[in-house]
């Protein structure tokens, strides 16, 4: 008995031991576990519970708005922040399309019944975007009628509440948020500002829950902008514009307005326009391109005056300078002649530019080089660097998207290209570099840079003035200057420019009526050109200078019939608008 | 010092009562657990009432949203309302006529 306890004792012990070492085995084996789970995957493990309770949000940035000025300083704003709302359906969830469609239908006046029959209809498809800017009224109603399976998100929105009238020089923001043409688009990243992001802990919802853990980055809003635009004075062009466009039967037209002694933008339009709150309605893409900046074109005639100025301020030529205009000049194998076939006999330079000459130009061209009997290297050569001066063939660096630089040949060119360059042919030019020269003509010499940025105001109030940038001084002597402002009031007082006299005002500009070259680079179309007129007033103290451009006029005749009268409308409500009393000359 | 006082010092009865505080492990045991209820309590309250902030707080910044989208909404009609294509319109409807000609005073 004794033997077969102690043999129980001993086997009982062996199992405790066996027992005792498994679960010391196990204690291990958990202990090891742990150790690798809460130590070596520490970090992954970490990183995927954030993943599952903690969600990033972005806090949306405002985004700056755009103000232009009137008259008194007062600001006017052109774009603004709304909140909008998306609305889209989950057609498996809209149980009864026909009672939705019907309850929908009046606040969606883009989509027809029809329409919105056929996204309900898809079944398999979980979101549906029937609306993306629903105004914040039009969505409490919505969200009142309690459809089953229509959801709305809110968004931010921008709104242009001067409509079509600023379009060009705003642009507009597309669904994505991102600025396309204009200021939107050039200062997009500035107007957007950055967007925050808050990092919270959240419940099984993916609702943030507080926690010491949540954390914050605030947005820093966009900044705003005050431009140099005055309201008056676009609303004016505008009418202008449009009138002239219709009345000539033109395919469209712009108007640029800017202060000579700054470089400052006081107005710029084109016509026809769009509604940057509807741009998804434009079907025609080159509606959103800003021609006064982004299209160029063969100025004509109005080039002229940049050519005279290279005359005048190497002293080849003067004012009374004459010569015989015998109607056509040959230049190469090629025959240049007057608009019209007019020839004047003796003429002198004031002649040239008063009554239009291109024999006239070309004789300037010849006397610019070392021959004055012909064409010469050293006369391209002068000419090309006058008409760099003045800014051509190079951007201005206005603050607008899509800028064009336009095109020069340089002095290596045909004596026969620099010959058609005097009068405004074989190169092109966009219209702000058009005004820009001449408002360095009007200046006494000073080339500004154009500007329509007057102010940007940062969220904190911090207000950056923009200041008057000189590209180039003295790009002609204030001398030459004047002297070519006095043969450019010629053209008013007794040319092409008669339409825009006005009694007491002394006012100063060219005509062109610029041939089109024909899509293929080969000629010119027949029946289209481009009139235009730029000029400045009053010239002993220019208030503006103004470039009107009509583009495909379908009545006969030149630019006194289709630019000018649109000129002389606006610089009559101009000297209004400027309070510029009559000098009595 | 006197010979009275030295007697009266000899004939005094000096008695220190030292009080001695003991806990037994039940004591202990009951003011761990009012220890942890008060704590947890206090935690609680503190909880509460940051979740009680919190929803304020979340209440104010969907005002705050809601008076920035008011404010918005007027702004835009504001604008709408003196756009230059509403002043024509007023123009039109009025009848005003528009300037032609103006006469400047001279100073003498």
């Amino acid at each position: 008995m004794p033997e077969e306890r102690v043999v129980s004792e001993r086997s009982s012990n062996k199992r405790i031991s066996v027992l005792v070492g498994f679960m010391c085995l196990f204690g291990v084996l958990m202990i090891a576990k742990l150790i690798y789970v809460q130590v070596f995957k520490h970090q992954s493990f970490i990183d995927m519970a954030n993943a599952q309770q903690s969600r990033k949000f972005i806090i949306p940035a405002r985004r700056g708005e755009i103000f232009v000025q009137d008259g008194n300083n007062e600001l006017y704003p052109i774009a603004l922040n709304q909140q909008l709302y998306l609305m889209a359906a989950d057609p498996k969830y809209i149980n009864n399309p026909d009672e939705a469609i019907d309850k929908l239908s009046k606040y969606l006046g883009d989509i027809n019944k029809d329409e919105l029959r056929d996204k309900l209809a898809n079944k398999d498809s979980r979101y549906v975007v029937l609306s993306k800017k629903l105004a914040d009224t039009t969505a409490n109603e919505i969200k009142k009628l309690k459809i089953p399976g229509i959801i709305l998100s809110p968004r931010d929105g921008r709104n242009y509440p001067e409509g079509e009238l600023f379009a060009h020089l705003t642009g507009y923001v597309n669904n994505d948020e991102t600025g396309q043409y204009g200021i939107e688009q050039f200062k997009n990243q500035n107007l957007a500002g950055t967007d925050g992001v808050s990092n919270a802990i959240t419940d099984s919802l993916g609702v943030p829950i507080t926690s010491n853990e949540n954390t914050i980055i605030k947005p820093k809003d966009g900044n705003s902008y005050v431009l140099t635009i005055d309201r008056g004075l676009q609303a004016i062009a505008a009418t202008a514009i449009e009138t002239a466009v219709k009345n000539n039967k033109a395919e469209s037209g712009s108007v640029i307005i800017m202060d000579p002694k700054s470089g400052a933008i006081k107005a710029m339009v084109n016509y026809p326009s769009y509604d940057p709150n509807n741009y998804q309605n434009v079907n025609d893409y080159n509606k959103f391109i800003n021609g006064s900046v982004s299209t160029v074109f063969e100025p004509g005639s109005g080039f002229k005056a940049i050519a005279m100025a290279a005359g005048l301020d190497t002293n080849k030529v003067k004012p009374d300078t004459k010569y015989d205009d015998t109607g056509e000049v040959q230049v190469a194998d090629k025959t240049i002649k007057n608009a019209d076939n007019h020839k004047f006999g003796i003429s002198t330079m004031t002649d040239v530019i008063q009554k239009s000459l291109n024999t006239g130009m070309v004789f300037v061209l010849k006397q610019l080089g070392t021959d004055p009997n012909r064409i010469t290297s050293k006369g391209k050569e002068v000419l090309y660097d006058y008409i760099k001066k003045f800014g051509f063939g190079d951007k201005t660096g206005v603050e607008l998207a899509g800028e064009a630089k336009g095109f020069v040949k340089d002095s290596k060119a045909y004596d026969v290209d620099y010959a058609n360059m005097t009068f405004g042919q074989g190169l092109s030019v966009t219209n702000l570099q058009l005004v820009d020269a001449f408002a360095a003509i009007a200046n006494g010499g000073t080339l500004y840079k154009p500007y329509i940025i007057e102010k940007e105001i940062t969220p904190e109030g911090q207000v950056i003035k923009n200041k008057p940038t000189v590209i180039r001084d003295n790009v002609i002597s204030t001398q030459s200057a004047a002297a070519l402002s006095e043969m450019l009031k010629q053209v008013v007082q007794r040319g092409s420019g008669w339409p825009t006299r006005m009694a007491g005002y002394n006012i100063a500009g060219k005509t062109g009526t610029a041939q089109v070259p024909k899509e293929n680079g080969l000629g010119y179309e027949e029946k289209k050109n481009i009139g235009s007129f730029v000029g400045f007033a009053p010239v002993e103290d220019p208030k503006f200078v103004m470039l009107v451009r009509v583009n495909y006029p379908k009545v006969e005749g030149f630019a006194e019939k289709t630019a000018v009268p649109a000129f002389g409308e606006i610089a009559k409500q101009l000297m209004m608008y400027y309070q510029i009393p009559p000098s009595g000359n | 010092m006197s010979s009275a006082a030295m007697s009266l010092r000899k004939n005094q009865n000096i008695v220190k009562n030292k009080i001695k505080l003991q806990s037994g492990p039940v004591t202990t045991t009951l003011m761990v657990v009012s220890l942890v209820i008060i704590l947890g309590l206090m935690y609680l309250s503190q909880v509460t009432k940051t979740s009680t902030f919190n929803y304020k707080i979340s209440n104010l910044e969907q005002k705050q949203n809601q008076l920035q989208s008011t404010k918005d909404n007027l702004s835009i009609d504001a604008a709408r309302l003196q756009s230059i294509a509403e002043a024509k319109k007023a123009a039109e409807t009025a009848q005003l006529a528009p300037v032609k000609t103006v006469s400047y005073a001279t100073a003498r």
